[in-house]
């Protein structure tokens, strides 16, 4: 088997108001849209990730949270409708997803090898969480590329952030080896939004843009100076900072989803690109990619070899 | 009498789910106790509040007639599914969120097929109504709430049961000490994670059993962030509000360990 490699990783936050926006068949509520600059910002990752041709999307949300150790999803297939508990107004989302279990039980093992605490979730019955459907229709609504779920452990809480996010750390680590040994192409998906104060009331119609605007000004400011920096491609910089932006801006980056995607590609000093800034119920939230193919940083067997 | 019974019940799913683990079957049988001194109270509805029903907007209400269906824990999913069955009470639960409207309270009522309803929730649930005969007005935990405006949330759902004539139970579905083991242990020695830990759960219950409110109440702060008490222990806001701040006791049916965090189900004397 050929070593596989990570080809890419997106910043790929869950609002679940861009589903809802978008009007999939998939979610029962209607919209007038709302959201656009956001959900374009998808669409042209949308095709990246298409250009990409990975084998497997592997996502790491913040809503399936996790006490004892870090858990995978491990049934081939997962189906049902899930209900997002705070916004159910909006999404209500039937979902049918195929697991790449064997990516997921390497990731599983690697990360338990390198002294994780880790789990493989086997219950059939279970109800995949909404950050993890979110962020998987709006980078992939086909819905035709294996995944692999894993959760959240509530260390970075639990514990304090540094501790927490270094676990997030050697969890990245562990991907990046499964996913070498197991031959995957793969896509990491960070399932994270950045300033995370909101407005406590939504209005009455949830899509009335006028409404729309970040809720604190100090948030959308330390938003922009992290958004620069990833762009400038000053990815120690922007981790030197993390633990203030956390705190300042409440970002949700702190449940560690950011820190495992940026590990497991080495935390490569290029310029992410940026796809699109949008608040969503005044929260700041970017789509941005690093493409580690156009950045020469996988092993010559980029999109055209393979094409060849 | 409006409120003829009150409980503050684990939300901790174990307890259902593995009975036959010697100390969360304890908690288990503590947990049947409770259910036969709720059933001979002969309440009309039961009113119950849950740290795990967490909001984030508004204060939410079940305004669904029926909710059933199939859940599975997060982090239990191991030991089986979480079926369940409910009926609500509707009437009062219209009225509850018209009387949290009144009093500032921003409030929604969920009616969705497929809204998830949390460990806790049927796990009192299910111990409490077993054969359930009882319908229930269920409400959730606005994490940006705190316990003065919960025990007001309280006290306008029992002001709200006073006036439709209604006899409740009420019930605050939560942990005591927050802390849990990080890796897997041997279920069957389960204990409560420290001493320390397990010190102030005892005299949290003490305070209960004593009818010491203000006691409690002055506690409550330090016992939420030395013991990281479940959601700052405001489910037992809630029950004092409901209570209007008053009980003369408290019958400690359990208390033990699930996971080395502390659970309890108390029955107050009113
Ligand atoms: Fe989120």
């Amino acid at each position: 088997m050929a070593q596989g490699e990570i080809v890419a990783g997106f910043l790929a936050p869950h609002p679940p108001h861009l589903v809802y926006g978008e009007n999939p068949a998939q979610n029962e509520p209607r919209s007038q849209g709302g959201w656009e600059p956001l959900r374009w910002a998808y669409e042209r990752a949308r095709k990246s990730l298409d250009e990409l041709k990975p084998d497997v999307l592997l996502v790491h949300s913040p809503h399936w949270m996790t006490h004892v150790g870090h858990h995978f999803l491990g049934v081939r297939n997962l189906s049902g409708k899930s209900v997002d508990p705070i916004f159910p107004n909006l999404f209500r989302y039937t979902f049918d997803l195929t697991v790449d279990v064997e990516l997921a039980e390497a990731c599983c093992a690697e990360a338990a090898e390198a002294g994780l605490v880790t789990k493989m979730m086997r219950n059939p019955n279970f109800r995949v969480d909404y950050g993890t459907i979110t962020t998987l229709h709006m980078i992939r609504p086909q819905w035709d590329i294996p995944i692999v779920g894993i959760s959240a452990n509530n260390s970075p809480y639990y514990l304090n952030t540094k501790e927490g996010l270094g676990e997030m750390d050697i969890l990245g680590k562990a991907t990046r080896r499964a996913i070498e040994k197991t031959g995957r192409r793969a896509v990491l998906l960070a399932s994270n939004t950045l300033c995370h104060l909101h407005f406590h009331e939504e209005p009455a119609t949830p899509e009335d843009m006028s409404q729309e605007h970040p809720q604190n000004y100090d948030g959308y400011k330390w938003d922009m100076r992290i958004i620069d920096l990833l762009r400038r491609g000053r990815t120690r910089e922007v981790f030197d900072l993390l633990p203030q932006f956390i705190e300042e801006a409440f970002a949700e980056i702190k449940s560690g989803a950011f820190t495992w995607m940026f590990a497991a590609m080495g935390y490569p000093e290029i310029p992410g690109e940026l796809h699109g800034y949008g608040t969503v119920i005044g929260t700041g939230n970017a789509v941005m990619e690093w493409n580690l193919v156009k950045a020469g940083l996988t092993r010559g067997g980029g999109v055209l070899a393979r094409a060849g | 009498m409006t409120v003829v019974a009150a409980f503050l019940v684990p939300g901790s799913p174990l307890p259902l789910l593995k009975p036959e683990n010697p100390p969360w079957g304890r908690i288990a049988a503590g947990y049947q106790r409770a259910g036969r001194a709720l059933a001979q109270a002969r309440p009309d509805t039961i009113l119950l509040y849950s740290t795990q029903w967490l909001a984030v907007l508004d204060q939410l209400w079940q305004a669904r007639p029926r909710v059933a269906g199939l859940h599975v824990d997060d982090n239990w999913y191991d030991y089986g599914d979480l079926p369940f069955d409910l009926a609500i009470d509707t009437e009062l639960t219209a009225g509850c969120l018209a009387a949290s409207a009144a009093a500032g309270i921003s409030a929604k009522a969920v009616d969705y097929d497929g809204f998830p309803i949390d460990s806790g929730t049927i796990t009192a649930c299910r111990f409490l109504n077993g054969d359930g005969r009882l319908p229930f007005v269920l409400t959730s935990n606005n994490i940006y709430h705190d316990w003065a405006a919960t025990e007001r949330l309280g006290a306008l759902a029992a002001g709200v049961a006073r006036s439709a004539g209604r006899r409740i139970a009420v019930v605050g579905v939560g942990g005591l000490s927050g802390a849990m083991f990080r890796e897997a242990i041997d279920i069957r020695d389960d204990r409560v994670a420290s001493s320390a830990d397990d010190r102030w759960n005892r005299r949290i219950l003490e305070l209960l059993e004593r009818g010491d409110v203000a006691g409690v109440k002055a506690e409550a702060p330090r016992f939420a962030a030395e013991a990281r008490a479940d959601m700052g222990f405001k489910h037992l806001a809630f029950i004092l509000g409901a209570l209007g701040g008053r009980f003369y006791g408290a019958r400690i049916h359990a208390y033990g360990p699930v996971y080395g965090s502390g659970a309890a189900v108390v029955e107050f004397r009113l």
